[in-house]
């Protein structure tokens, strides 16, 4: 209920109508008006900042705890009394550095990262295409279903399912031994983390993809189609470059979660597996060496935000963006 | 005239018989009661679960609420988490958020280190029960030691043929490569490590290649590395044939009708203890309660009900062993049962821990 409409309601009708009469949504915005006329102007540049303000005050609360961090991983730890020492020092990152235990695990986050990230976009492109394409309304719901349903699921509980399925008397092995094979460890080894991951990381990929491939026209494919290109030359060199900024998201999404995750390693890998999430989780609670957990809290950081940064970067969203290119 | 609800007349003689009576009737449980603080409507214990709370429900809490009436409620968040939180609580000048921690003496030691333990040096049962409910080398008596328990070789008999193994020499077989289980934080092995690798237990922890000597060549092996209840599942699941492992995890999964058995190897085991400790910052009254429950868990009749669901030898003089221990190295009772098992010094473990943790890790993270 704009003043223009009610002045023209009112021209054409005569007494305006009760304020009942209008939509809700119109009444909202009616009274937040109101109440933005209660604003002085000339603090009028200050009103956006006002609507960052949740955002800022998260943000302020993530630096904050990083802070903390930062200030406890240079202060090493004395066991004897069980307490961060007084002064600064490098020695938790060269600790770290030393560390045969953080290489490896570290090598194994980021190596199952790359992994995890192109397995779970190979599969999850055809499906969130067919999803998209799809003339048939059951078999979209069906792919809808199929996607939202893990959702539900914690990683937990998934992982645990894994460990009945893959165990040496599971189903896959009872399969096996009726054919005259195995039985066969197929738990507790480095694919088997891998293999995990993808099953949890899967939805989210095409969850990130889906939107992005229904943006894009399908008209475009019947032009390219017309112009003689196969499909799979218009998948490879339409669809794709055209879906780009929902490739880069799932890989953004699914690099960052599997290279921080914990539970998968841990329930599926058997101990020796670990990624850095749990030699984090060491060092807090099986050590109690806040320091040493924070250095390495802040290298996972470091890392994890590189890794968005080179995404971020290949999609040119970065450069757009610092160049303030409209 | 006012009346009483049963409709007698309310006299002056009437009244001051009344108010005689409710006197006495409040005065003697008061005078009674003069040397306990108030009581809290429940206090918190931090558990294991499984076996683990159910025998100390059995034992100790559900008898104490009987004694008392104050509630017990059990937290059954990790030991090695509910640490953090405490420390952070006794350092923040806030309430802790737990009464009495169940933990191991060596994380307690860690804690007792800090200095965020009660002191429970005036404990009533104290007085009546073994040396070693006292914790070595700390201070007063930060922690009470509530009973033993020895890192067993535990394996599947089926896997063993020939009969028991006798050395932990067996965890190198390559018939076992794969089939093999510690705890992920090397717990409880060092000592075995070291004497199995040729070094002695008097070099823990100055020299100790001969453990990570032998821990490397165990690597091979491509153990599996898990917690208590992991133990259990793997028996259970066929996933491994043998362990170094808490002889009650391996006695419970008997108890489930896996076949287990376990033995002492002639290198000797690893014994450990548990014990009980009140966080410092909680009211005084419920400190008091929380020291109380500690000490009825030193008695005999808490004691022995709550041991036999763990099968574990206990600190009170006199207990009676469960049939199924009688004669089991992993039950030490006397003096010659404990000098075959390996003893680190809790302190030594809570100084040294994070070092060997991160060697351990080195070795099967590497």
């Amino acid at each position: 209920m704009s003043d223009a409409d009610g002045r023209s309601a009112r021209g054409r009708a005569g007494p305006r109508p009760p304020l009942a009469a209008y939509p809700l949504g119109w009444r909202v915005l009616d009274a937040l008006e109101a109440a933005a006329e209660l604003w002085p102007r000339r603090w009028g540049g200050a009103v956006k900042w006002l609507m960052l303000l949740p955002a800022l005050a998260l943000v302020g609360l993530l630096l904050w705890g990083l802070g903390v961090m930062a200030d406890a991983s240079l202060r090493a730890m004395d066991f004897r009394t069980y307490r961060l020492a007084e002064e600064w020092s490098a020695a938790n990152f060269a600790k770290a550095w030393g560390s045969a235990a953080f290489w490896a695990t570290a090598r194994r986050s980021l190596v199952a990262a790359v992994a995890v990230t192109a397995i779970c976009l190979a599969l999850a492109l055809p499906y969130a295409y067919a999803m998209t394409r799809t003339r048939r309304p059951g078999l979209r719901r069906l792919l809808l279903i199929g996607l939202f349903l893990p959702f539900f699921i914690g990683q937990v509980v998934r992982a645990y399912g894994w460990l009945i399925l893959l165990g040496q008397q599971g189903m896959v092995n009872q399969a096996l031994g009726a054919a005259g094979l195995g039985p066969y460890r197929l738990l507790f080894e480095y694919p088997t983390v891998i293999f995990g991951l993808v099953q949890y990381m899967l939805p989210f990929a095409a969850l990130m993809l889906a939107p992005a491939l229904a943006a894009v026209p399908e008209e475009v494919e019947r032009a390219a189609a017309s112009c003689g290109a196969s499909w799979p030359r218009t998948l490879w060199h339409v669809v794709i470059p055209m879906a780009r900024p929902g490739l880069i998201a799932a890989a953004l999404v699914v690099s960052t979660l599997t290279l921080t995750d914990f539970a998968m390693p841990a329930i599926m890998g058997g101990g020796g597996s670990d990624f850095l999430a749990n030699l984090v989780y060491d060092q807090f609670f099986r050590t109690s060496d806040a320091g040493l957990g924070s250095a390495i809290t802040l290298i996972l950081t470091f890392l994890g935000t590189t890794v968005a940064a080179v995404l971020l970067t290949m999609a040119g969203i970065a450069a757009q963006g610092g160049r303030g290119r409209r | 005239m006012n009346r009483f609800p049963n409709g007698l007349p309310l006299t002056r003689r009437r009244l001051m018989a009344g108010a005689a009576a409710l006197t006495g009737a409040t005065a003697m449980p008061g005078l009674l009661r003069a040397q306990e603080p108030g009581k809290p409507a429940e206090i918190i214990v931090r558990a294991w679960g499984g076996v683990w709370v159910d025998s100390l429900k059995r034992g100790v809490s559900d008898p104490f609420t009987a004694m008392t009436g104050i509630a017990v409620r059990h937290d059954l968040t990790e030991d090695n988490e509910i640490k953090p939180r405490i420390w952070a609580a006794v350092d923040q000048g806030r309430v802790p958020p737990i009464h009495i921690n169940w933990d191991t003496t060596a994380n307690a030691t860690s804690s007792a280190l800090r200095g965020v333990c009660e002191d429970l040096s005036d404990l009533e049962n104290l007085g009546g029960v073994l040396p070693l409910a006292r914790p070595i080398g700390l201070d007063g008596v930060p922690i009470v030691n509530t009973y033993a328990y020895v890192y067993v070789l535990a394996y599947r008999p089926e896997a063993f043929p020939d009969g028991a193994p006798t050395s932990w020499q067996v965890l190198l077989d390559p018939r076992f490569r794969g089939r093999v289980a510690l705890y992920n934080d090397g717990i409880g092995f060092h000592p075995a490590a070291q004497i199995a690798g040729g070094g002695t237990l008097a070099d823990i922890p100055g020299n100790m290649d001969a453990c990570w000597q032998f821990i490397t060549r165990l690597k091979e092996q491509r153990p599996l590395l898990g917690e208590d209840p992991d133990f259990t599942a793997w028996f259970q699941n066929g996933e491994i044939d043998v362990a170094c492992t808490i002889s009650s995890n391996a006695r419970e999964a008997k108890m489930n009708g896996v076949n287990v058995a376990w033995t002492v190897p002639v290198e000797g085991a690893k014994v450990d203890t548990d014990g009980l400790w009140v966080p410092r910052g909680l009211p005084a009254n419920e400190t008091y309660w929380a020291k109380q429950y500690i000490n009825f868990a030193l008695s005999r009749e808490a004691q022995q009900v709550w041991l036999d669901g763990l099968g574990l030898p206990g600190v009170a003089p006199g207990l009676t062993p469960p049939a199924d221990l009688v004669g089991d190295p992993s039950y030490p009772t006397s003096e010659a049962d404990f000098a075959r098992l390996l003893l680190v010094p809790p302190r030594i473990q809570a100084e040294h821990s994070a070092e060997w943790f991160a060697r351990f890790k080195d070795i099967m993270q590497g």
